[in-house]
């Protein structure tokens, strides 16, 4: 652990019942970084981000903030959420109804007894940081989803926390706003040095906004990293399958040469790969390859296979080709429209996986 | 939310007013006499003496066939009322749910009482229908007119659960099963009927046991030819031995306990299970209304006569008695018109009292018993542990106990906590006894209004520094203050509809109209009652119509 990590996780383990939802986790935030906590519902990711909160009931592990323990199963430190001083971002925003805008981001201030006139100007301050000065004396419901999830961004931030949590930022906005909010949260987030934790379902936007990607898969950490490594170098299927488009054709080990495998997909389809797992020769693997690294070619060559186009759908920005090899379905993008009939697909081999 | 301790000091507080008397009530009947007197000794001969009497299994059988009686005419009559309000375009539909409900909101002593002013041998309605036919088809003081009578009042508990079931259910699951090749007759009884069954089911254990709490009815309508009932078994066992028979009291108290105990636990049970059948909410809530056609005038005739059955006659018989010197055959309305009865009540002190006591209990002991269900809710609210499960099971149980019994175990509480006897003769003892009666039914008002809470609104006030009870006095109550005033005007009403659990409780200084009237009724004072039930419909009418005016939903 170095002076720059601002929060740990170590071993944290949380049941509902007898059910398990997080087995062990363990990872830490530093000073100035965003990260991500990805995965599919049910990974035990808003769980664990709730626990770090203060608002669910670990049983085993610790987490420490900026060197002081706020969870410790060992120890019996469990401090109450309202003493952890974190900021949360609420997937519903959770502003209050009956409080105004300048009320809602006050309150936090209040309740640490900050004098009237300094609360006045430190929520002035907030407020026009987001944009927000002239909607001081409105109520929530008078906002778009936009402004209250700025004001409750603004509410999480007036007292300073060391950490900011945001739980599925961006999922309560309408698509084509997200992109827009996706930028600016990263710019504010940038600018403001904050450290944050946040949840999300979507890789692209954990991919776009933050420093570092935690890959959640029932209840445990599958792989962590930069989005660069989460993308391009996946240590297994899961995470492959997860942070991109894929083509996944199930075969056998043909061959294996260093760190390469010849997989045999059948229909006399076989591909050289990398190797991602210690899996012999003869045994079932699948090959996967991203969707934009295979690419259509006019005639055959090394790592070209033959395949039937079936037709071309056009995605605005390129052509997307659906593909027969065997029985299996691929996908390939390309730039033109593409008439049906015999084309040949070509699988770079240090673009394609066998997991 | 609250903190630590004071949740304890709610729980203990909570869980000792509902034991305490109930934990008396079948100590004292185990004992060979009152509890207060120093022979009296652990002995079962209480329960033998009533076992041997053949009043006793008189009144068991009467219970038993009111129970059973009433259910088979509410529950059919409530569902058909809530489906045609409900699923089909009867025209005025909105302007007679109102109306439905409003023999939840009068006192069934009242009630009874208008029954006897309107249909009995010399009422209104029997003398007019005599006169034209020549004689009268109904004997009001029979044990079917009873139990025809109490299912008749008992039809706006049925309606309440089934409609707001059938509301729930979204149009979608029948026209899924219209688009599958289903008539709308198939659909109702392939989808609708068995999708909403489970309310049915919830219902009919709850109008049945109803049926063994009944006291007001039975008491007023059995007395002429001696039709006893549980209860009413056990108010004239007070005078049964001359020496106040306590220990007899309550071996009946904890008899009835036994069957409404268990019924009490399976209403519990049957709520859990009929919500996890209410698969559908929001969005697919939209409803299609089937419409009537022709049956629409069948329809509405069938309500009218249920309104003008149960609403209209006995109001009006109350109304109509209250303001004529006397009444029967041969008298010409015009020249008995008086207002002497309400003159009489208000010239004297213990009526006045009365009536200032009942505003009083309804207004501030309303307020003050939300604001401890309030307590209570708070309690428990967002805390899924044993303690709140506790809670749940402790505020179930006072709904076994019929309001006489309740009324009588603390009567007996204040009699036997010596700190606590100078409270008995105060009106604190009667709010305590109400409160305690309709704990539970005050406890889903308030729950209900917690839920509507965001989980989020609260979870965000405690990361931003807020302690469990900070967040509750700045968060949680402000958000459900409309939800407050609503219960506080659903409390008023139920308390001042109250009658029975105050007749033991019954002493100067802390007369309620309710009470008086049970007491008056035994003295044939049938003018003061007269006058003092349409005070008493008066006071309920206030508190509806404020009701109506803040738009507080009546049911949930």
């Amino acid at each position: 652990m170095t002076d720059k990590t601002i929060l740990t996780v170590d071993n944290l383990a949380l049941s509902y019942g007898s059910n398990p939802i997080l087995k062990g986790v363990s990872m830490q935030l530093r000073r100035g970084e965003v990260v991500s906590l990805l995965g599919p519902s049910g990974s035990g990711k808003t769980t664990l981000l709730r626990a770090v909160a203060g608002l669910e009931q670990p049983h085993q592990g610790s987490v420490t903030i900026a060197g002081r323990a706020i969870y410790d199963a060992a120890a019996n430190v469990d401090i109450p959420a309202e003493k952890r001083e974190l900021g949360l971002v609420f997937q519903s925003y959770a502003l209050w109804p009956h409080k105004t805008v300048f009320d809602n981001v006050a309150y936090p201030l209040v309740l640490r007894k900050v004098a009237k006139a300094e609360i006045a100007s430190r929520v002035q301050a907030a407020l026009k940081n987001l944009g927000l000065a002239h909607l001081a004396e409105r109520y929530p419901h008078q906002l778009s989803g936009g402004q209250q999830q700025r004001v409750s961004i603004a509410r999480a931030l007036v007292y300073n926390p060391p950490v900011i949590l945001l739980d599925e930022p961006l999922s309560n906005l309408d698509a084509k706003m997200r992109e827009e909010a996706r930028a600016w949260l990263r710019n504010l987030i940038v600018e403001m040095q904050l450290s944050a934790l946040v949840v999300t379902h979507d890789q692209s936007e954990a991919m776009a906004m933050s420093d570092r990607i935690l890959l959640l898969n029932g209840g445990v950490i599958e792989q962590q990293g930069t989005p660069q490594e989460m993308y391009s170098s996946p240590k297994t299927h899961f995470v492959a399958d997860f942070m991109g488009s894929n083509n996944t054709l199930p075969g056998r080990i043909a061959e294996i040469r260093g760190g390469e495998a010849l997989v045999d997909i059948g229909n006399g389809l076989r591909l050289w790969g990398q190797r991602r797992s210690d899996a012999a020769v003869g045994q079932e693997v699948k090959a996967v390859a991203r969707v934009e690294q295979v690419r259509l070619a006019d005639g055959p060559g090394e790592h070209r296979t033959e395949i039937d186009l079936v037709t071309s759908m056009f995605l605005g920005d390129r052509f997307e080709y659906v593909l027969h090899a065997g029985e299996n379905l691929l996908r390939a993008w390309g730039n033109r429209q593409e008439a049906a009939g015999k084309r040949w697909l070509e699988f770079p081999p240090d673009a394609v996986w066998v997991f | 939310m609250l903190q630590t301790l004071p949740r304890r000091a709610v729980v203990t507080l909570l869980a000792l007013s509902v034991f305490f008397p109930l934990g008396l009530v079948i100590y004292q009947s185990v004992l060979s006499g009152p509890f207060f007197m120093k022979t009296a000794s652990l002995s079962l001969e209480s329960f033998a003496f009533i076992f041997d009497d053949p009043d006793f299994w008189m009144a068991a059988k009467n219970t038993i066939f009111i129970a059973v009686g009433m259910s088979l005419i509410a529950i059919p009559l409530g569902a058909i009322l809530a489906f045609i309000m409900v699923r089909t375009d009867l025209p005025g539909r909105r302007w007679l749910e109102t109306p439905i409900l409003i023999p939840i909101f009068v006192s069934p002593v009242v009630i009874g009482f208008g029954y006897v002013v309107a249909l009995g041998p010399v009422g209104f309605f029997s003398v007019w229908f005599e006169s034209i036919f020549g004689s009268v088809p109904w004997n009001i003081y029979s044990l079917f007119a009873i139990v025809v009578i109490a299912g008749l009042t008992h039809v706006p508990h049925v309606y309440l659960y089934s409609s707001s079931a059938l509301r729930n259910l979204g149009s979608d699951v029948e026209e899924a099963a219209r688009l599958s090749g289903a008539s709308p007759f198939r659909v109702a009884r392939d989808v609708s009927i068995p999708m909403v069954s489970p309310a049915l089911l919830y219902v009919g254990v709850l109008v049945f046991f109803l049926g063994f709490e009944i006291f007001g009815l039975p008491l007023i309508l059995g007395d002429p030819e001696g039709h006893l009932v549980l209860t009413t078994y056990l108010y004239k066992l007070t005078n049964k031995l001359g020496t106040p028979s306590y220990h007899l009291m309550a071996a009946v108290a904890t008899c009835i306990i036994a069957v409404t105990f268990p019924l009490v636990l399976l209403q519990r049970f049957l709520l859990k299970s009929a919500q996890r059948f209410v698969s559908v909410k929001g969005k697919s809530a939209r409803q299609r209304p089937l419409a009537l056609g022709g049956w629409k005038w069948l329809a509405l005739a069938l309500i009218a006569l249920w309104l003008f059955l149960t609403v209209f006659v006995p109001v009006a018989g109350v109304a109509l008695r209250s303001v004529v010197s006397s009444w029967g055959a041969g008298v010409n309305l015009l020249e008995v018109l008086t207002l002497d009865h309400f003159h009489a009540v208000f010239e004297e002190s213990t009526m006045i009292r009365s009536i200032i006591n009942s505003i009083l209990i309804g207004t501030l002991g309303g307020a003050v018993a939300v604001g401890g269900y309030l307590l209570i809710g708070l309690a428990t609210h967002r805390q899924p542990d044993g303690l709140s499960r506790f809670v749940d099971y402790v505020v179930l149980t006072p709904r076994a106990v019929p309001g006489l019994m309740a009324g009588l175990a603390v009567f007996w509480v204040f009699l036997f906590v010596p700190f606590l006897a100078p409270l008995r003769s105060t009106l604190f003892s009667v709010w305590f006894a109400y409160a305690v009666v309709w704990l539970a039914y005050g406890m889903r008002l308030i729950q209900s209004a917690l839920m509507q809470v965001g989980p989020e609104l609260e979870e965000a006030g405690r990361l931003v520094g807020a302690s469990r009870s900070r967040v509750s006095r700045d968060i949680t109550v402000p958000l459900i203050r409309n939800g407050l005033l609503g219960s506080w005007l659903l409390i008023f009403m139920i308390f001042e509809r109250e009658y029975s659990t105050g007749v033991y409780l019954l002493s100067p200084g802390t007369e309620v109209i309710g009470a008086q009237i049970v007491s008056l009724w035994a003295s044939g004072a049938v003018d003061v009652v007269a006058a003092l039930s349409l005070i008493n419909m008066l006071l309920v009418g206030v508190g509806l119509a404020l009701a109506l005016r803040f738009g507080v939903k009546l049911h949930d």
